[in-house]
């Protein structure tokens, strides 16, 4: 009756069938697998025959085939767990997670403990290999070479672009150098609200030296390097944002600046993760500005031709800044700096990460003494149990086995929850790490943090799980079925639990001393004297398009008029203007005390410059030491003026005073300005850096100062100075509609950013430092508490001989506190040899500085305390009848 | 000893009235193969039923792979009345079969 082929249908369902089956039977344990298959084929073949009878085959019913082919998939697992059964390393996994689901209170302790220090450590990781060992996201990155321009030893500045046209046509070592402007802007108007976006000025070849092919469109041609071409380049995430992902945007006109530009190229989104520029434009290098060689501001990227390193490039290109320098009087002692591209990315954050990360790895020390401390105690609870296993024949590595598979458990459920807490402070980092951190958008967790966070969760769960296995099975079995329902300590689980406790006080006294430091840092960051009041001021910055107003009058006009409508919004105390803003970049020039020009450059003095308006001092509360300042009769017609500050005062004129002494200043044009007045340093680059030497001019006099075509305004204002922005942009928008508003922001909220990297180190490091602690304190109470419950017949026997429970209280103080001491000495030694790592991240506070040692052990010592009341107040109420009936 | 489950005690039914193929069972049963296979598994593993391949000549003469076969055993017998019986004692006492009254 079926002795015959299947028709090309039934062959077809069959073949479906079967390859089902066939995917399954993987799982099938290989002892099975051949019987499992053919009884699956057997049955299919049979039943797609018996539907082969009727044609066309029912659907229906081929269809219920296939479904119940699918059921092959829980057969299949099914086989593979009953496989398990016999297998004894599953035993021990079944038997593991049996006792921790019994104690399910004592798993989630566990498990909390852990998965806290896996978690910080997987996240601290992932951003240590994302920003510090991770490539950089270019083309063969190692080959990329970041130069700054070079006056002094260490000084990184920046490059002329007639310097950088003559080192590229003229070396050697690199396939392609590039140079890109790194601070600009630009504004964008037209249909949408005007907006101000970072923009960049780059040479032709710079994405292509970088090895950055454009997401769609080209990148600029060579011509467009000789001016006159209105073209841009815009990022992936402008595009997407301002125009919307518009797909025909290549080609289409946008207003750059007040100018229509020419999109011809997109970025792709890798660039938006590794540099902060909205628009692109070409470098014309055949303009004034650009043809100069005394105005730096490009820095330069190399590719290196094969096998140059870097100090070879670096000779070559010695020899060519001698050449220049020989040829152009301007360029003595200029050169360049070469550094690997990745350290100019990366800077100075390796040291702060790679102490966080260690860090870290103390904190999950701490955590593992804990859980072994806890292990422990449980270990001793259970050596009965182990005692009977052993005499009922269990070999004593099949129980350490057993108990390390255990801990595998619970340390592997730990790296998983880790790894989802991991994921969520890397989220807040990235929240809040903004211009924190270099590479920021880069930060992940990849599969090296997965595989990194595994081996960290297995190796933890050795470490915290073999103290306790090999005690649990120590050989003195007798005596453990003897002992078998009393509950004495051995001696040498009592030690190794004590040994554990020292090392977990000395470990997070370390981890506090860290964070004390930096704490005692940061507020004296906080709390370094400014030089001017940043309470109830308002800060924002103003750009004037070059192309509508040419002149220095015109420029100036416009401020005067701004100022004097501002001056009217209802609550404005005073405003003013100025080039260069506390802790909002700058520029400088050389000068020299008129009659006393410098003999040779290496005499030539620099300060940095600030053009400010009418009202600055007074508005910033400047205060004034000597003399005057700028008063509306110092007009541009008049003689030149300035104000000096008391710093470059001392410098140049020691005690003597400064007023109606002469300078001579280099504005491209020598400029000679009297000193009318002295005010007081100002910390214009943050608390950390000292006042630089500071001279002001005075922007109604237009040869003093560069461009002021951008400016920024400062607001004295009654009540909070956000409620003012507002009223200041429409006023703004009566004058000038098309200019934005960029940046309006709080002095004191500029301040506080400007520490905001020590501030976000500090409350990370003082967060795990509070987490150790936790953990330590915690630990010291688990083990006192344990001590006394196991001591409690002990506490019991002593009471009824006459013992007072103070007698008993100090008792046990004194075993914790011995411990906690002998942690605190052993912590201060390790704190001495560990905190000079610190050093570089501390202002004005020595890495052994005494108070915050002294405070840490005395907090460390308070919190000890604390730990042991609680334990010793309950030995005070040991019950002596109970403690005498056991005997 | 511990009754069997429903679902093992429909598949050990259906082999003791010998319905002896693995689909078979499932037709007679209603229940899944994923359900019916492990249940075999279970039951065989327990010594209740035990498996053989058809002949191959068998097979062969209809041009087709052997069927495995299920049988059930005297353990497997006994343990069908068992649990059959405590099903029903269950059942009467939470009032949902009545026993017919004995004869006599």
């Amino acid at each position: 009756m079926m002795d015959r082929e299947l028709s090309a249908d039934a062959r077809a369902l069959y073949e479906r069938c079967r390859r089902i089956v066939r995917t399954v039977r993987m799982l099938v344990p290989e002892r099975r697998r051949d019987d499992w298959t053919n009884e699956w084929i057997g049955e299919l073949w049979y039943r797609v025959a018996l539907l082969d009878r009727s044609h066309p085959i029912d659907r229906y019913k081929a269809n219920r085939l296939i479904l119940r082919t699918l059921g092959a998939f829980p057969h299949a697992l099914w086989t593979l767990t009953d496989e398990w059964r016999l297998d004894p390393m599953l035993q021990d996994l079944k038997y593991a997670l049996r006792g921790i689901l019994k104690r399910p209170l004592f798993a989630a302790l566990v498990i909390a403990t852990l998965s806290l220090g896996i978690g910080a450590n997987s996240a601290m990781f992932s951003i240590v290999n994302s920003v510090l060992i991770k490539p950089l996201p270019y083309d063969r990155p190692d080959e990329l070479v970041y130069m700054y321009g070079s006056f002094s030893q260490n000084d990184r500045a920046s490059v002329s672009p007639p310097d950088f046209l003559d080192y590229r046509s003229r070396n050697s070592v690199f396939s392609s150098l590039a140079a890109r402007t790194i601070f600009g802007s630009a504004v964008l108007s037209g249909d949408e609200e005007p907006e101000r976006v970072r923009a960049s000025i780059a040479s032709s070849n710079f994405f292509a030296t970088l090895g950055v092919e454009p997401y769609r469109g080209r990148v600029f041609s060579a011509e467009e390097e000789n001016g006159g071409s209105d073209v841009a380049i815009i990022s992936y995430g402008l595009w997407q944002r301002r125009y919307a992902g518009d797909a025909n945007i290549i080609g289409k006109s946008i207003a750059v600046d007040g100018r229509p530009h020419t999109v011809i190229g997109i970025m792709p989104p890798v660039l938006d993760r590794t540099m902060d520029v909205q628009v692109w434009r070409p470098i014309p290098f055949n303009t004034p500005e650009t043809s100069v060689r005394r105005f730096h501001f490009l820095r330069l990227v190399g590719r290196l031709k094969l096998g140059v390193t870097i100090p070879q490039a670096q000779r070559h290109m010695d020899d060519i800044a001698g050449t220049l320098a020989a040829s152009y009087a301007e360029n003595e002692s200029w050169h360049l700096a070469l550094v690997p591209y990745r350290e100019a990315v990366i800077g100075s954050v390796g040291p702060v990460l790679f102490i966080l990360l260690g860090a870290v790895g103390l904190v999950l020390l701490i955590a593992c003494g804990n859980v072994a401390s806890l292990l422990l105690a449980r270990a001793s609870a259970r050596s009965g149990e182990m005692a009977v296993r052993t005499a009922l024949g269990a070999g004593r590595g099949r129980l350490v086995r057993q108990l390390l598979t255990e801990s595998v458990v619970l340390g592997l459920v730990s790296g998983v929850v880790g790894i989802v807490l991991a994921h969520y402070l890397l989220a807040g980092v990235r929240a809040v790490g903004d211009g924190l951190l270099p590479r920021l958008a880069e930060v992940e967790m990849d599969g090296v943090a997965l595989a990194f966070t595994i081996v960290v969760s297995l190796a933890t769960s050795l470490v915290f799980g073999a103290v306790p296995a090999l005690h649990a099975v120590r050989p003195d079995l007798a005596a453990t079925m003897k002992s078998l329902g009393k509950t004495s300590a051995t001696r040498a689980g009592a030690y190794t639990r004590d040994a554990l406790v020292v090392a977990q006080v000395a470990l997070s006294f370390v981890l506090l001393i860290g964070a004390g430091l930096l704490v005692r840092s940061l507020w004296e960051l906080q709390h370094v004297e400014t030089g001017f009041d940043p309470s109830r001021l308002l800060t924002a910055e103003v750009s004037l398009p070059a192309t509508r107003y040419r002149t220095r009058q015109e420029v100036d006009r416009f401020w005067t008029q701004l100022l004097d409508r501002v001056r009217t919004i209802p609550g404005v105390e005073s405003a003013a203007a100025t080039t260069l803003l506390p802790l909002r970049g700058g520029g400088d020039t050389y000068f020299y005390i008129e009659g006393q020009p410098p003999a040779s450059d290496a005499e030539k003095m620099n300060a940095t410059i600030s053009t400010v308006t009418d009202g600055y001092f007074a508005t910033m509360r400047i205060p004034v030491v000597a003399g005057r300042v700028f008063e509306r009769t110092d007009r541009g017609d008049g003689a030149g003026v300035t104000v000096i500050n008391q710093g470059l005062a001392r410098r140049l004129f020691a005690n003597a005073s400064p007023i109606g002494k002469r300078l001579v200043v280099d504005f491209g044009k020598p400029f000679v300005a009297e000193i009318v007045g002295v005010v007081a340093d100002v910390r214009i680059y943050g608390q950390a850096s000292n006042a630089p030497d500071l001279m002001y001019f005075f922007n109604d006099q237009p040869a003093a100062g560069f461009g002021t075509g951008t400016m920024n305004l400062a607001l004295r204002v009654r009540g909070d100075p956000s409620r003012f922005v507002s009223p200041l942009r429409d006023v703004l928008r009566t004058l000038e509609p098309d200019v934005p508003l960029s940046s309006p922001q709080a002095m004191a909220d500029i301040l506080s950013e400007s520490v905001s990297g020590e501030r976000f180190r500090t409350q990370l490091l003082a967060g795990f430092a509070a987490v150790a602690l936790l953990l330590a304190v915690v630990g010291l109470y688990g083990m006192l508490a344990y001590a006394v419950t196991q001591r409690s017949r002990e506490m019991g026997i002593r009471i009824a001989l006459g013992a007072r429970p103070a007698a008993v209280f100090r008792l046990v103080i004194r075993q914790g506190m011995v411990l906690v001491m002998i942690g605190v000495l052993l912590g201060v030694g390790g704190a001495l040899a560990t905190t000079r790592f610190l050093t570089s991240q501390l202002f004005a506070v020595a890495p052994t500085d005494p108070t915050v040692f002294a405070g840490v052990a005395l907090a460390l010592t308070l919190a000890g305390l604390a730990a042991c009341v609680v334990p010793a107040r309950r030995a005070t109420r040991a019950d002596p009848i109970l403690a005498l009936r056991q005997e | 000893m511990k009754p069997l489950s429903l679902s093992a005690l429909a598949v050990l039914g259906a082999v003791s009235r010998s319905v002896r193929y693995g689909f078979d069972i499932m037709d007679a049963t209603g229940l899944p193969s994923g359900t019916v296979y492990p249940v075999l598994g279970r039951l065989e593993r327990d010594g209740y039923v035990r498996s053989k391949w058809e002949s191959h000549a068998v097979a062969q003469r209809e041009k087709r792979p052997p069927r495995r076969y299920y049988e059930i055993t005297a353990a497997g017998s006994r343990a069908l009345a068992t649990s059959v019986e405590h099903y029903r004692t269950l059942g009467e006492r939470l009032g949902l079969v009545t026993r017919k009254p004995s004869a006599g």
